[in-house]
């Protein structure tokens, strides 16, 4: 009783009235700085995705004459893009290599997470190990496609080693400039971007979780399946966004490894901006974006990430 | 019975074990006593199977432990952060054992179901089956920890710092609970701490962990009466321990010369180590004569509730604390760097000869 009598009558509350409280003045200058750290970001985005795509969306319904393209509306390109054989399979062999990549990266890749993040118990040998596989990285991307050529080639190290052993004759001739090699070359390239979030989200996971499970009685199977695996898929969903959108907006692999055998919608951009045909590569771009977008809501529905992040 | 014979294990240079033998008794609750780095974790480590012994044998009931992987030894262990799956609600958490189990998992969704509640009634988390386990308490997930591993019905239950993560007041109930828990199922719980409060006050028996093997292994109030050394003195945190020689048949430090409890034949110059409890000292002015007495410059006191623990220090430097219960007459406050004399029954000094050299 003493204390509260010795202070003084008017409290701080009186004060604040008219100008505004402190907690009021720290949430201003939070909301301020917030929005200082994100203004630029938005500001790029909408300068350079969001402007861009609207405008690609825009002009696949031009008009596209043999050497120009006019802003006169029409849906002459999507009519034709739809209509033809030729682009119809291309986009079926699109999302048929995006799946068996993403398939393979993730059978290949899920071995090696499950090693790195979590058999290799030493943070630095980890982190070693990451940037071995990160290796490759470090000569420029059209290099690291070619050199499956020497590898895959009718005289190339593959035919090489399996005639030396006895294995075959003559050598194989599918190896290179086929759909198979566009496979090989596109999983070892993306690859890693799956290896990375799942060896991320299982080194997070508590060792003691997994003696727990053994210790309740399960054999690795059961462990692997109703712990491991369940608490790596986040890192699974968002390993596969990457390589999803990789490999589906993906032309050079196809161009230098299958011989011009395999078209994907890529490839028909490129080729259809190389001839100055706008409106045309437009109306391949759109299709190639709804099915990005596509995927990737797909694929965020399997796991809410922003709840097991 | 869960028997080690001497079991070692060793970490580089560090032993942690030391050729550690112990008998833990069926339907029994056995606290382990050990400061940090003592070798409590990795001795229930080593019995639960995530480690294997360098040497010695681990055996339940007769039959060899060591060597068996951990998911085959039918040992329940729970774990000190509890390792609660966090993508699981409390009840498939409790019911994982069960349906995952190599050996005879149970496949009957209703048995389970029934198993499950059975047991989150035992510990009391009713009406928190579905929940995520994030969403609980951590006395709630203290339970689930102790419900999973219960619920497989294990041989034994190892218990690594229970209580450790929950605040004083969860602990206290969480205490008396476990101990009516194991008395309800008859299984046997041993139950490692740091805390000697925890260990006297839980088990039946208690080991104290030292220096990597068992120094004792005694009923609670044998062991904090009769403390077999100096090592396990220590641990209890309740005896001064004073060093210095024979003399005499009387114990003689630089600061203090009385006589023993009992007469004892070692020859004079005998290195000795005596413990002496804090709360069997009353402090008297410095001029108090006496043949046990001990004397010392007041330092500080800690007022803890129910009782004072004041801190003296005798000229060679051997700190001395006395604890005076605040039930009794309320106690003088002393002068800070004046010298007392600190009187006590030379009946209750307990005398080690062993490791005093």
């Amino acid at each position: 009783m003493e204390i509260a009598d010795n202070r003084p009558a008017a409290s701080g509350f009186a004060e604040s009235q008219g100008s505004s409280s402190p907690a009021q003045k720290r949430e201003r200058e939070e909301r301020r700085r917030a929005l200082f750290l994100v203004t630029p970001g938005i500001a790029w985005m909408t300068l350079f995705m969001v402007l861009p795509l609207v405008m690609v969306v825009y002009v696949s319904f031009w008009t596209q004459t043999t050497f120009t393209v006019e802003p006169t509306l029409t849906i002459e390109s999507w009519q034709r893009f739809l209509s033809s054989s030729t682009y119809l399979s291309a986009t079926w062999t699109t999302v048929r290599i995006w799946a068996i990549v993403l398939v393979s990266t993730l059978l290949i890749g899920y071995p090696v997470a499950l090693f790195i993040g979590l058999f290799v118990r030493n943070q630095t040998l980890q982190t070693a190990l990451l940037v071995i596989c990160v290796i490759p990285f470090w000569t420029s991307f059209l290099i690291r496609v070619i050199a499956w050529r020497p590898m895959l080639g009718t005289e190339g190290a593959i035919n090489m080693i399996l005639i030396n052993l006895g294995i075959i004759d003559t050598p194989l001739t599918t190896l290179l400039f086929s759909e198979f090699a566009v496979l090989v070359g596109m999983t070892q390239i993306y690859c890693v971007f799956m290896v990375g979030p799942i060896t991320f989200m299982l080194s997070r996971i508590d060792p003691s979780i997994i003696e727990a499970a053994r210790d309740l009685g399960a054999g690795f199977g059961r462990i692997f399946f109703k712990i491991i695996l369940p608490l790596s898929l986040p890192g699974v969903v968002v390993g596969a966004i990457f390589v999803s959108v990789m490999v589906l907006g993906e032309f050079a692999t196809a161009a230098s490894l299958s011989g011009r055998k395999v078209n994907l919608l890529g490839n028909i951009i490129v080729s259809q901006v190389g001839s100055l045909k706008w409106a045309f590569a437009s109306v391949a771009g759109v299709i190639l974006t709804i099915i990005i977008a596509i995927v990737i809501t797909v694929m965020l529905r399997v796991v809410n990430l922003r709840k097991e992040m | 019975m869960l028997a080690l014979n001497s079991v070692s294990r060793r970490y580089g240079e560090t032993v942690a074990l030391d050729r550690l033998s112990v008998a833990v008794p069926a339907d029994s609750y056995v606290s382990v006593l050990g400061a940090s780095g003592s070798g409590k974790t990795t001795l229930l480590r080593i019995i639960a199977g995530f480690e294997e012994p360098d040497a010695g044998t681990v055996t339940l009931d007769d039959k060899r432990l060591d060597g068996v992987p951990p998911h085959r030894r039918d040992i329940g262990f729970v774990f000190q952060n509890f390792a609660l799956f966090p993508h699981l609600s409390v009840g498939d958490n409790i019911a994982y054992g069960l349906r995952y189990r190599e050996h005879a998992p149970i496949t009957d969704a209703g048995e389970v179901a029934h198993r499950v509640n059975d047991i989150i009634r035992l510990v009391g988390l009713e009406g928190l089956a579905s929940r995520k386990v994030s969403a609980i308490s951590g006395g709630q997930r203290q339970r689930v920890a102790l419900a999973r591993t219960l619920v497989t019905e294990p041989r034994i239950v190892l218990l690594d710092e229970p209580l450790g993560a929950l605040d004083a007041n969860l602990r206290e109930r969480m205490c008396d609970e476990l101990r009516h828990i194991r008395q309800r199922l008859k299984v046997t719980f041993l139950h490692v701490t740091g805390s000697e409060t925890e260990a006297l006050l839980m088990g039946d028996i208690v080991a104290v962990l030292s220096r990597g093997t068992i120094a004792q292994f005694a009923p609670a109030s044998t062991l904090f009466s009769a403390p077999r050394s100096a090592d396990v003195a220590r641990h209890l945190n309740a005896y001064n321990i004073l060093s210095g020689t024979m003399e005499g048949g009387r114990f003689r430090s630089p600061a203090a010369a009385f006589p023993l409890p009992a007469p004892s034949s070692a020859r004079d110059g005998t290195p000795v180590e005596v413990a002496l409890r804090f709360d069997r000292i009353s402090v008297r002015p410095a001029d108090t004569a006496g043949d046990a007495v001990l004397r010392a410059r007041f330092i500080t006191s800690e007022f803890t509730g129910s009782s004072v623990l004041s801190f003296f220090r005798t000229e060679d430097g051997q700190l001395v604390q006395v604890v005076s219960h605040l039930s009794g007459p309320v106690p003088e406050t002393y002068a800070k760097d004046e010298v007392y004399s600190l009187a006590f029954d030379p009946a209750e000094i307990v005398p080690f000869f062993e490791r005093a050299a």
